[in-house]
């Protein structure tokens, strides 16, 4: 099966420290894929590189059935090309109102023109709506986003990222904050989405990660340490060394 | 579409309500309808706070909304102001000219009229040649042209480059005060074409007008302006509005986020740099002819941090805001300044208010970033604000 992201030997460097390290990982077009690892492992480093906030030192970064590189192109581009990113920290808008915040997200074209001469439709509405039911925020359309409770908005974060529809979402400690059920609810979320897209989600949380139910990437020092199912990497000695820092006994 | 956007800003129709009963009251006061309660001149400040109110809105939308501290917006006005007075300026010196040689003997030669007319308007700075940014003056539709092009292309250039280098924040502000220092020096000097510190003058007086009082001309502008600034409300209160105003704000509370969303942060602000630039020079050039004169010390850097204060005064992110800052802060400061206010006489010192202003100002601009946040324009969430 080809590939929808292809990471190459991928190493950055930041004031001598080696973030990433020759790092290759792969994602299919649908998939769910937990990435786990301590603090500095280069988790967030590399959703920057992917999403084209950081550049490279080395290495390719390949997307899609073109087979075309993200180095060259900007983050708004990349975003254009659908891959979607939702922050550790909950950003959205607070300052507007949660439709507001998903109308800005539905994937309707991105130029300052027809942005100006848009008009808002019903399909349009109904997709937002669709939208903000899937997330539970179906009757917070017109509550300012600010005023959400923390795991509202980071749903309201993972709805901005439905709506634009990416081929590719990054998630970034979505459980972050939540509540037990909270948790749930957002693992049904990323899980129905996976099916029809690719979902990574980098998470600390290993019961979360256990309720994803997934392939498992362990990153350490800024490369792959293992792959496979929970089970499979949490009884990788490798990986038990690294998580309880017997690395150098 | 045109039901929604007035349904949803009322206060654009407020505004507009207010601004034609203004107008109409202005004008039904003034010298020209014989009443006289409101002097020409006096005329002529209404006429000019309206420009100025045009050019704070400009400023709301591209600090209150794109958050983009801009403090070089007064550089476009003044540009505006320029552009026209070079055609009010030649055209008027051109009929002098015309009417003095034509008692001599012989008919002019056109290299002759152009001697006159260069040595009339450039005598004071030892020259009679015509530079070549005058080579379209007696062009009025040119002139019309360059007042919304030039601060336009000037905008788009300057703004392209600062964007696209992702300077954002003081930086920013630093950059774009540079800017109109940069155009201030350069027309304080004799030979940038432009008069240097003597500006452009006499630019009350209509070339084709003569004959009409100063009455009637003031009104004229005083109507033209406020029908600019309306047009300008209702413009920019629908750029604002819908889901341009929702990215716009987007990129002033977290750019970032809204270019991992997929918009391409740098062509928004480029698009709200330069309209709101080209606004500026409309309102500039409306704005001379009623002051009579421009001097290059109007683009001084003071004057567009000015404009933020009226701004910050009125309450950013609200263009009635920045209307009402404009309007209160600048007749309160021809009042204090113009010795309309009483000096306080306190025994050992006496408060004179034309140099005690500036530090009223400064505290007030103080206060209310500290304490007032959202400005006077603020009051009115009060007001508005339904019982919950």
């Amino acid at each position: 099966m080809s590939m929808l992201l292809e990471v190459n030997g991928v190493s950055v460097t930041f004031d001598g420290f080696r973030a990433i390290n020759n790092l290759s990982i792969n994602f299919a077009p649908t998939e769910l894929r937990a990435i786990i690892g301590p603090n500095g492992a280069g988790k967030t480093t590399f959703m920057d590189i992917v999403t084209g906030k950081t550049k490279p030192d080395e290495g390719t970064v390949i997307w899609g059935e073109r087979n075309i590189s993200l180095l060259g192109m900007s983050e708004s581009q990349i975003a254009r090309e659908g891959i979607g990113r939702k922050f550790q920290k909950p950003t959205v808008f607070e300052a507007q109102t949660v439709r507001q915040n998903l109308a800005m997200a539905l994937k309707t074209p991105r130029g300052p023109f027809s942005v100006l001469m848009h008009k808002k439709t019903k399909a349009n509405g109904a997709r937002i709506e669709a939208v903000a039911e899937q997330i539970g925020l179906a009757d917070s359309l017109t509550r300012s986003a600010g005023e959400l409770s923390h795991g509202q908005k980071q749903w309201l974060e993972i709805g901005m990222l439905l709506a634009q529809e990416p081929r590719l979402m990054l998630v970034d400690e979505p459980a972050a904050g939540m509540t037990p059920e909270e948790r749930e609810k957002t693992t049904d979320i990323l899980r129905e989405a996976a099916k029809t897209r690719a979902v990574v989600v980098v998470e600390h949380d290993m019961e979360f990660v256990r309720r994803l139910n997934c392939k498992v990437t362990v990153l350490h020092e800024g490369s792959v340490l293992a792959e496979g199912s929970l089970d499979h990497v949490t009884s990788d000695q490798t990986v038990i060394d690294v998580y309880l820092g017997r690395s150098h006994a | 579409m045109r039901k929604t956007f007035l349904s949803q800003n009322p206060s654009v129709l407020i505004f507009i309500a207010l601004l034609a009963v203004f107008t109409i009251v202005v004008t039904l006061l003034s010298e020209v309808t014989g009443v006289g309660l409101i002097s020409t001149s006096f005329v002529k400040t209404l006429g000019k706070t309206l420009c100025l109110s045009l050019v704070a809105i400009a400023m709301d939308v591209v600090w209150g909304y794109c958050g983009i501290l801009s403090l070089g917006h007064f550089a476009f006005f003044g540009i505006g102001g320029y552009a026209i007075g070079m055609w009010l300026m030649y055209a008027r010196t051109e009929g002098i000219v015309m009417t003095s040689l034509a008692s001599q003997p012989l008919p002019p030669t056109p290299a002759e009229i152009s001697d006159a007319i260069g040595n009339q308007i450039f005598g004071v700075v030892g020259s009679s040649e015509f530079p070549l940014i005058w080579a379209f003056a007696d062009n009025l539709f040119v002139q019309l042209l360059m007042v919304v092009l030039v601060p336009g292309l000037l905008a788009l250039v300057f703004g392209w480059l600062a964007f696209r280098s992702r300077v954002t924040g003081v930086y920013l502000s630093i950059l774009t005060q540079a800017m109109t220092l940069a155009l201030a020096l350069y027309l304080f000097q004799n030979d940038s074409g432009l008069r240097g510190n003597n500006g452009l003058s006499g630019l009350q007086n209509i070339p084709g007008f003569e004959e009409t009082s100063q009455a009637k001309v003031s009104i004229a502008f005083f109507i033209a302006s406020a029908f600019a600034l309306g047009a300008a409300y209702i413009g920019f209160a629908w750029i604002v509005s819908g889901k341009m105003g929702s990215i716009v704000q987007g990129i002033r509370d977290n750019e970032a986020r809204v270019r991992f969303l997929g918009y391409h942060v740098e062509s928004y602000k480029l698009f709200i740099f330069t309209t709101t630039a080209v606004a500026a020079g409309i309102a500039g050039a409306l704005y001379y002819p009623q002051a009579g004169i421009i001097n290059p010390g109007e683009v001084a850097p003071i004057a567009s941090i000015y404009l933020a204060v009226w701004v910050a005064i009125g309450g950013r992110g609200r263009l009635y805001g920045a209307v009402i800052g404009a309007v209160f802060v600048s007749l309160l400061s021809s009042w204090f300044t113009g010795g309309g206010a009483p000096n306080v006489n306190l025994g050992f010192y006496t408060i004179q208010w034309t140099d005690w202003w500036l530090v009223l100002l400064g505290m007030s601009f103080v206060a209310v970033t500290l304490y007032f946040p959202k400005g006077i324009g603020g009051l009115f969430d009060y007001l508005v604000r339904k019982p919950s």
